[in-house]
């Protein structure tokens, strides 16, 4: 086991070697910097965020992958004295700008959890939330959008006979497919996916990966996982990050095969972490 | 240390069936506690238990008729009454004097104690007591003789005694005094008579009181409007003057009609005597219920049981609450409960929605909520003070002079009322509420909220489609605590609108039909007065067992129907996250 110092962490030297999208770029982090109150939590991070492509976010707990997801619709406002710098830019706009509205930007962001977590209603009324606090009435849209929806999230076969009943009723992987559906439902452009497997069996797991297969190319997908085999599996680019800084950005085939820094190539082959 | 146990343990598997041994420190072990822990709760058991089952047997037995004996004392005396109570006491010097030698020696040989019967005599208006005591050694001989009869009156409460003799519309009828089915008829018209009597007087006479102020009011209003002596006012003078000779005519006429009935009301007496031989001639109407105390088999023991429950829950008080029923404290109860509930819950959930989701949690806050759990702690009395000072004559006094100027210097809300009542308790159990709400709105999962807030919702979407549904069984069980507590508070309401005798009930017939700043009679201060506060707190003792097996049943009944709402809405988000 090799142990990696701090001072081996050496800031703004993120090695890049991309693979890139053919349609340009979703996102665009510049510098970024997040503060939990004192405690610096994210270190200068930059990168770019290829339109389509499934892009990983690994590294060792409490680096900061999931604080990274979760900057990106800005879920981390909900936290007290939470304090950002840099800049992420979203079809050329800093979504922190101040101007910015939230609610609209999350809405074109669907974002899956690490625990599923349906709401205690119908699977039906679960999958139309967000048409619902749209305020959509007609019937006809709601019911296109589920179908659409659960089609999408390979959950339509299995649940189309009683969408009227609560979803707390199904299995845990059902669960999470269905709140895959909820997150597409309102037609968002980026999938943020928190270690949407972490809680599910390898079957479920399975299910879900390859969901995201169907469904890359259509929107840009965003995962951050614990499990270097699904980070290769699934995604095209992959980041591996550190104590809070992106060490090392590129095609995922290179970062498990072929990886620039030793540090990377530790992590990803289990000597650490 | 452990592994040697077990192994001591296994060498000697002979001894282990005698003494277990044990190597762990006592202090590290639990069970010791565990007796205190479980002797706590059934002590706590016990007495909950003990006391409902004394309440329950008290006010369950308390309708039941009794039999009536007849005591024949040593010196010749005789007297009739239920026997109520028996104790033990010792007589003083003064009384041993009076006493032959026999008993005194049998008194000294019980150790200077004696027993005594507390008998309920009734004949309040030819005895002036309503209970006797007879001691033991002066019982001569006891007997249950059948014809007694046992006659609950309006006035002067029970007489016990035989009936002399029935006069019916002026004949008299001997032979309706062995007819029990006969007298029973004429009864019923009496006592239909009687209550056509009250209709007159109280709702017709009542209709037309009402009207008369109505239209003294209308001139007043357009006195303070226009000034007096203005075209207006005189005008409306002349319509007053109109309507009251109107008015006045029907009352005439009204009262004409109760006086005739009243006449030959008076003409159907019954004549009853007591033990001793005297006489009492009463009008058959203002009999409640007779009954030959001695003569009744089981059923009609019953009949008898169930029409004074009947009467109890459906009718008003009289004499001085002690007897009748208590329909208006059930539904003033019920009423002020109902609304203080309507007004608990909403501001409480607000109060708390806003603490928990919208303030920023700092010191600001903490002294906010350490304050609002601090205000359940202040003595109730105190909220009274506070519901008469500002509620009653601070906005009530506003609303007068604002709504009502004329009615003054009468009060219309700037005085003691329900909607006040409901407003204190209803300061006095929001803590409860907020508490509970808090405690449901922080457990509702961030992963909810979270997952909301990811679709777009904005934050007070998430509260109201996800976080509240969530959260409501929790706020429910807050609100079922805090209608316990209201219910059952009295000090408070004493000052704001509470009486001992509210002849109108807050909701009625007249416009606008529920009368918010009518003051009420409720269960909790119905017992006070009657235990406490009555002439005759020896008869008054059975009903304020009564009454509070009264209010302990719908506090009940409420709380139950609470908990089975709450537990619909759990049932809806039952169900794990997995």
């Amino acid at each position: 086991m090799v142990a990696l110092a701090v001072d081996d962490v050496r800031p703004n030297e993120t090695v890049y070697h991309v693979k890139r999208g053919t349609e340009g770029t979703a996102l665009a982090i510049r510098d970024f910097c997040l503060w939990y109150g004192a405690a610096k939590a994210l270190h200068e991070v930059s990168l770019t965020v290829e339109r389509g492509l499934v892009t990983a976010l690994i590294g060792p707990s409490g680096c900061g992958k999931s604080t990274l997801l979760r900057s990106l619709n800005r879920m981390n406002d909900l936290i007290d004295g939470l304090r950002t710098s840099g800049t992420v830019e979203f079809d050329g706009r800093d979504i922190y700008d101040p101007r910015v509205d939230v609610i609209a930007l999350r809405k074109r962001m669907g974002m899956v959890f690490q625990k599923p977590n349906p709401f205690p209603m119908s699977i039906f009324e679960n999958v139309v939330y967000p048409l619902r606090v749209d305020g959509v009435r007609d019937r006809r849209i709601l019911e296109e959008t589920v179908e659409r929806g659960l089609k999408s999230a390979a959950l339509w076969d299995e649940v189309k006979d009683r969408l009227h009943e609560s979803a707390l009723g199904m299995s845990g992987g059902q669960q999470q497919r269905l709140c895959i559906a909820r997150a597409i439902a309102g037609d968002p452009e980026v999938l943020l996916m928190d270690e949407p497997c972490s809680a599910l069996d390898p079957i479920a797991t399975a299910k879900i990966e390859e969901l995201i297969d169907d469904l890359s190319g259509r929107y840009t997908i965003i995962i951050v996982t614990h499990n270097m085999q699904q980070a290769a599996r699934v995604s095209d680019n992959t980041a591996f990050m550190y104590l809070g800084r992106l060490i090392e950005y590129g095609e995922t085939e290179a970062i498990f095969t072929n990886p620039k820094l030793d540090q990377t190539r530790d992590y990803v082959t289990g000597r650490f972490g | 240390m452990t592994s040697t146990s077990i192994d001591t343990a296994r060498a000697r598997p002979a001894a282990g069936t005698l003494a277990r041994v044990r190597t762990t420190r006592l202090q590290a072990i639990g069970e010791p506690n565990l007796w205190a822990l479980g002797g706590a709760l059934a002590f706590g058991c016990v007495m909950v238990v003990g006391f409902l089952l004394l309440v329950l047997w008290n006010g369950v037995t308390t309708f039941w008729p009794r039999p009536v004996v007849v005591v024949t004392t040593t010196d010749g005396a005789r007297l009739a009454g239920e026997p109520f109570r028996s104790e033990v006491y010792r007589p003083g010097p003064e009384v041993l004097a009076t006493l032959d030698e026999a008993t005194r020696r049998r008194i000294a040989a019980a150790g200077g104690l004696a027993g005594r019967d507390l008998y309920r005599t009734g004949n309040f208006d030819v005895y002036s007591e309503d209970f006797r005591w007879v001691s033991d050694y002066a019982v001569a001989s006891t007997a249950m003789p059948s014809g007694l009869m046992f006659v609950e009156r309006l006035e002067w409460g029970p007489f016990i005694g035989t009936i002399r003799g029935v006069t019916v519309d002026g004949r008299a009828m001997p032979e309706l005094k062995d007819d029990p089915r006969a007298l029973a008829a004429a009864h019923d018209v009496a006592r239909a008579r009687w209550r056509q009597i009250r209709h007159i007087e109280r709702d017709l006479i009542g209709d037309v009181n009402h009207e008369l102020e109505a239209e003294r009011l209308n001139v007043r209003r357009v006195a303070l409007r226009y000034g007096d002596g203005t075209p207006e006012h005189v005008a409306a003078l002349a319509r007053f003057a109109e309507r009251e000779t109107a008015l006045q005519a029907d009352y005439a006429r009204l009262a004409a009609d109760a006086q005739g009935l009243k006449e030959t009301d008076g003409h159907t007496q019954i004549t009853l005597a007591e033990i001793g031989g005297a006489e009492k001639t009463i009008n058959l109407s203002a009999v409640v219920r007779m009954y030959p105390a001695n003569d009744l088999g089981v059923a009609q023991k019953l009949g008898v049981y169930l029409s004074r429950w009947g009467e109890f829950v459906s009718d008003e008080p009289r004499e001085a609450n002690t007897e009748g029923g208590v329909l208006p404290a059930i539904f003033g109860t019920f009423v002020m409960t109902l609304l203080l509930v309507v007004v608990v819950a909403p501001f409480g959930v607000v109060t708390a929605l806003y603490l928990r989701e919208y303030a920023r949690q700092g010191r600001l806050v903490s002294i906010v909520r350490i304050s609002v759990n601090n205000l359940a702690g202040v003595p109730s009395i105190v909220y009274g003070v506070f519901g008469l000072g500002f509620f009653a004559y601070v906005l009530g006094g506003g609303i007068d002079s604002l709504f009502f100027p004329e009615r003054l210097p009468n009060p219309t809300f700037g005085t003691g009322g329900i909607l006040w009542a409901a407003l204190t308790l209803a300061l006095l159990t929001v803590p409860v509420v907020i508490v509970a709400t808090e405690e449901a709105l922080a457990a509702v999962p961030r992963s909810m909220r979270e997952g909301s807030l990811a679709c777009g919702a904005s934050k007070w979407q998430t509260i109201r489609r996800i976080v509240l549904p969530r959260a409501m069984p929790g706020i429910m069980t807050g609100v079922i605590l805090a209608m316990a507590r209201g219910a059952g508070e009295v000090a408070p309401l004493m000052l704001v609108g509470v009486v001992k005798l509210a002849p109108d009930l807050p909701l009625d017939g007249y416009f606008p039909y529920f009368h918010l700043e009518r003051s009420f009679m409720h269960l909790g201060f119905h017992i006070f007065d009657v235990g406490f506060q009555s002439r005759n707190s020896e008869a008054g003792k059975p009903m304020v067992f009564v009454t509070t097996l009264l209010l302990i049943g719908l506090v009940f009944a409420m709380n139950i129907s609470a908990v089975v709402i709450r537990n619909r809405l759990k049932r809806k988000f039952a169900g794990s996250q997995f």
